[in-house]
């Protein structure tokens, strides 16, 4: 019975994971394990179960390379615990059948990490847990196991949080094969249909806590994560110098350094001075490599690598959430010297592309011969048009920039964006576009900003002489509110990031309340990432110091010893094999417990005093509990004088177990109040 | 070289032996406490540790510290395990009655023992070396009968040794176990082998020689207390008995009817064991015949009567016979 649930319990999870063929021989096996289970079908004979076995694991070694290896890895895992399952006989298969139970549930510990997804994986260990127990235990008593399961498992989780805790994270070991999810987020290139999708998701795409809770305003907030410095007419994309360089970090092997080469910044010394801005991001999984950060952005984290266009980039693709540390200095220049061949890249335009918004940057060159004059110009351009910002613009046609800026007048950030380096590259000013997030959702309760997917944006950077890279947001100027107060104030939700799911809880992002245990479950969840998810050396070394002030060795060790002890006698007290001296009699004892406690107040039982005699005194010295110990002396004589059937005797000792505690309460409570008016 | 590791293993099982003889020494009644009481895990408790460390590595290499969680919940299960089976075994008592039932050897022997706990105990498994297994599902504070088997026990006073007492309880990841000497001793009667040539007559009156030593019903003496069936004579029913409240029984008598029989054994004869299974079958049929028999042994012997009572007696005195040759068995 336990099995049944069991195994649909750690299976569905899963799913995602699992291909159509395996998913469907799944389900043939539990249909059938049913079938066993009412006792309709006859068990499989061994020869087929083996055939399935050699034929699905042939099949998935086939197939291996198309849905990677360790998908590979946990469906035959699936396969070989639903085949196993129905040709179960004995104990053992059953032993095997729990232990790849905890296998599976690894996996989808891999695959899913969210808080809510671990507790319902909690629930399943519990599952599995109680499918043990009721091999060693009555089968029929499904009720029994699953207390005694809930029981281990409680008691066990003391301990595995202190070694959580102690045990010293190693790094990997060895090359393990990733997990080839789908990859979200920003692409690395731009064009004018690509952001639009991501507006339409409310999926988080990182949080990030700034040190001294530093407040910025969201105008501030300009997460570089993506730099396209060519154009080629219909879409912006990544330099092919850049793209080396990427590659060259996540395989060190390949060291092709052909065509321009470019070196990541390492003047940290100059930085020093500068005002920095400490912050931590956790990223949510997108199986990327680029990562967030505001302005210069510098990280030393270990596998994160500052990129030469000033951006930071992970060794590994971003699999898990990751969460990273970053120091930005807002005030310093990027680049303030750039080399005439990256002038010629961030200034190069194709050929007959656009002409008459090439002809319009003319006449701004030609009436603004300074470049931040003309810059400005350009802004201003865009308030001084009808321009409007809409997420479904008209479409353009071949000449994309002239259809936007000169004819429809309606567009999204990509549009803006691309018009303004367009007509800066075309009037003589290197420029390029820069991708990532704009904005972010504060958390006052726990002290974070949260940016979702619909905050992706797009925006300029030109090239100044002496002032290196310059951000311009054109975007700002046809929609300032969008920039300043953040994407929900422009921007009715149901037209963007709802429009796919009406019903999503974000809908509800417009009621007070609503907002607020939003809100609060988004601190939990974050709590969770930084805290759980996030736990590394750092982590681990700053809780063992903040419980033992400074660590050594024999501290640890006798930390280690202390808590054994105390876990290993906690249990051993709960499980029932050591008593503490008590009389038997919980009645007695409960009622003893309120005379004791009159006692100190002066009003003692006398030794031959019935409880009857005894109450009326207590009523006539407290007339503040005589109701209550009224109540309390009844059912003791209830219980311990007259003959009352079993079950409402099980009722009054709960009652006056109740009546006891209640009272004590009150009695300490009223004693505290007597010391305090006395001093 | 085959010969010294044997010797060397006996010489551990026989300081073993006496090591366990010290700490858990013989007694009819044993409560298990910490010092009778062995843990160690399991096959699976091992597979289940294997579990564990493959999941460490597995979260390390993914860097999951939810994997490694679990794992650590795992290794802790293990641990929590280690508590509950002791606690399972601890407090038990298991003690030894007396059997019953006798038992022929050759024949599957029952050996009753009495099992309680303070606390519930689940899934005790109990055994003596070598033989089958016993399996008490639950044990309560209330004493609960279980019968262990002996398989082919041979004739004579049957020590079945130390009772090995195991627990997987709860988890199956560990095995506590103890082993217990109940000081149970049980008499095997001999194999019964149907012959006539060893039974002797005191008188030898031939001629009614399967009616001698017999007694028929009849009145004159009082014989015992059976039953009360529908129909029989009021006049018989023990009225005393009844007032008492022990039910309606009827009194029962007979008369003796011939002289009683001798069965003798011979200490001079060659194949004792096989003279001794035939006085056994011959036992069981006079007492089947409700005849009076005695048994002559040498110098002890054993007066004639009848009844359970008897044939116990007689049985117990021929499966003490010294044995000089291994039981016989026709096997």
């Amino acid at each position: 019975m336990w099995l049944l649930i069991t195994n649909i319990a750690i299976l569905s999870p899963l799913y995602q994971q699992v291909t159509v063929w395996s998913l469907a021989i799944c389900t043939i096996c539990i249909i059938w394990r049913v079938g066993i289970y009412l006792g309709k079908v006859a068990k499989p004979p061994k020869w087929l179960v083996t055939t399935l076995a050699f034929a699905s694991a042939m099949t998935l070694a086939m197939v291996a390379n198309k849905i990677g290896v360790l998908t590979a890895l946990i469906n035959l895992l699936i396969l070989g615990y639903a085949l196993k399952y129905i040709e179960m006989r004995n104990r053992r298969d059953v032993q095997v059948v729990v232990l790849a139970g905890y296998f599976l549930i690894a996996l989808t510990f891999i695959q899913q990490q969210s808080l809510w997804s671990t507790l319902q994986l909690l629930v399943v260990t519990f599952i599995n847990t109680c499918v043990l127990i009721s091999l060693y235990h009555d089968e029929n008593n499904f009720k029994h196991a699953a207390k005694l399961g809930a029981k281990i498992l409680l008691q066990s989780v003391p301990l595995a949080i202190i070694l959580f805790v102690i045990l010293p994270r190693l790094p990997p070991l060895w090359m393990v094969p990733p997990q080839g999810g789908a990859k979200t987020g920003l692409s690395n290139t731009v064009s004018f249909a690509n952001i639009t999708e991501l507006t339409r998701s409310a999926e988080l795409a990182f949080r990030a806590t700034f040190s001294d809770n530093t407040l910025l305003q969201n105008s501030a907030l300009y997460w570089r994560a993506i730099v396209m410095e060519d154009y080629d007419g219909t879409q912006w994309l990544q330099n092919p110098s850049i793209i080396t360089a990427e590659r060259g970090l996540t395989n060190p092997k390949s060291s092709n350094t052909a065509g321009l080469q470019r070196f990541a910044p390492v003047s940290n010394n100059v930085l020093n001075s500068a005002k920095a801005l400490s912050y931590s991001v956790i990223a949510q999984p997108s199986s990327q490599h680029w990562l967030f950060g505001l302005d210069r952005a510098t990280s030393q984290d270990h596998g994160i690598n500052m990129l030469a266009d000033f951006r930071l980039y992970a060794s590994k693709p971003i699999d898990q959430q990751r969460l990273y540390n970053v120091t930005s200095y807002p005030n310093q220049p990027l680049e303030p010297s750039l080399s005439p061949a990256l002038r010629a890249v961030n200034l190069s335009l194709p050929n007959n592309s656009n002409p008459r918004t090439t002809r319009l940057a003319m006449q701004f060159a030609a009436q603004y011969p300074k470049e931040t004059d003309r810059l400005d110009a350009m802004m201003r351009y865009f308030t001084q048009q009808p321009y409007y910002y809409t997420l479904r613009p008209p479409a353009v046609g071949k000449q994309q920039i002239d259809n936007f800026l000169l004819d429809n007048k309606a567009g999204f950030c990509v549009h803006y964006a691309s018009a303004f380096a367009f007509m800066a590259r075309a009037s003589g000013i290197p420029a390029r576009l820069v991708s990532g997030y704009q904005g972010g959702e504060y958390n006052s309760a726990a002290g974070y900003y949260s940016v979702y997917q619909y905050m992706a944006h797009a925006w300029v950077e030109v090239w100044l002489p002496a002032r290196g890279w310059v951000r311009f947001d054109p975007t700002a100027m046809i929609a300032p509110e969008r920039i300043e107060a953040g994407f929900d104030a422009f921007f009715d939700p149901q037209e963007s990031y709802l429009a796919d799911s009406p019903f999503g809880y974000m809908s509800y992002r417009t009621s007070e309340m609503f907002n607020q245990l939003r809100m609060q479950f988004a601190s939990v969840d974050y709590f969770w990432s930084v805290w759980v998810l996030g736990f590394n050396t750092d982590k681990q070394q700053r809780v063992l110091e903040e419980v033992l002030g400074e660590v050594t060795r024999i501290k640890l060790a006798m930390f280690i010893i202390v808590s054994l002890g105390v876990i290993g006698l906690s249990i051993a007290y709960s499980a029932g094999l050591i008593q503490f001296h008590r009389s038997k009699d919980r009645h007695l004892n409960a009622y003893y417990a309120v005379c004791k406690l009159l006692r100190k107040r002066n009003l003692p039982r006398d030794y031959n005093e019935g409880p009857l005699d005894y109450n009326q005194r207590v009523a006539a010295a407290f007339p503040s509990i005589a109701k209550d110990f009224d109540k309390l002396t009844r059912y003791y004589i209830a219980i311990k004088y007259q003959n009352i059937g079993n079950k409402p005797q099980k009722k009054l000792s709960r009652l006056l177990i109740k009546q006891s505690r209640w009272l004590k309460i009150i009695i300490i409570k009223q004693r505290l109040a007597l010391n305090k008016t006395n001093t | 070289m085959i010969l010294t590791f044997a010797a060397i293993k006996r010489q551990i099982k026989f300081r073993l032996d006496s090591w366990l003889s010290r700490r858990i020494p013989a007694a009819k009644s044993v409560t298990l406490s910490h010092k009778s009481i062995f843990i160690l895990p399991t096959g699976f408790g091992f597979a289940w540790i294997c579990l564990f460390i493959i999941l460490f590595l597995f979260g390390t290499n993914y860097q999951n510290n939810l994997v490694m969680g679990l794992s650590f919940l795992l290794l802790s299960m293990f641990n929590t395990c280690i508590i509950y089976s002791y606690q399972n075994l601890a407090g038990l008592t298991l003690s030894s009655t007396q059997s019953s039932t006798h038992s022929f050897a050759g024949q599957p022997s029952y050996i009753p023992i009495l099992l309680s706990s303070k606390s519930s105990a689940f899934e005790i498994q109990l055994n003596f070396n070598g033989q089958p297994l016993e399996i008490a599902n639950k044990v309560v504070a209330q004493s609960l009968p279980s019968r262990l088997t002996v398989l082919q026990p041979l004739r004579g006073l049957l020590r079945p040794g130390r009772l090995k007492v195991e627990s997987r309880y709860p988890l199956g990841l560990c095995r506590a176990w103890s082993h217990v000497d109940l000081d149970i001793k049980q008499v095997i009667f001999a194999k019964p082998i149907s012959g006539q040539d060893t039974l002797a007559y005191n008188l030898g009156a031939r001629d009614d020689q399967l009616q001698s030593g017999k007694f028929i019903a009849g009145i004159d003496e009082f014989k015992g207390l059976k039953q009360y069936v529908k129909g029989e004579s009021l006049k018989q029913v023990a009225w005393k008995q009844w007032a008492q409240g022990r039910g309606m029984l009827t009194k029962e008598f007979q008369q003796p009817q011939g002289a009683p029989m001798w069965l003798t054994f011979d200490l001079t004869a060659s194949n004792p064991e096989l003279s001794l299974s035939k006085l056994a079958w011959q036992t069981e049929q006079l007492t089947n015949k409700q005849q009076i028999f005695g048994l002559k042994m040498g110098s002890n012997t054993i007066a004639p009567a009848k009844g359970e009572q008897h044939r116990i007696k007689v049985q117990t005195q021929l499966a003490l016979f010294p044995k000089k040759y291994p039981a016989y068995r026709d096997d």
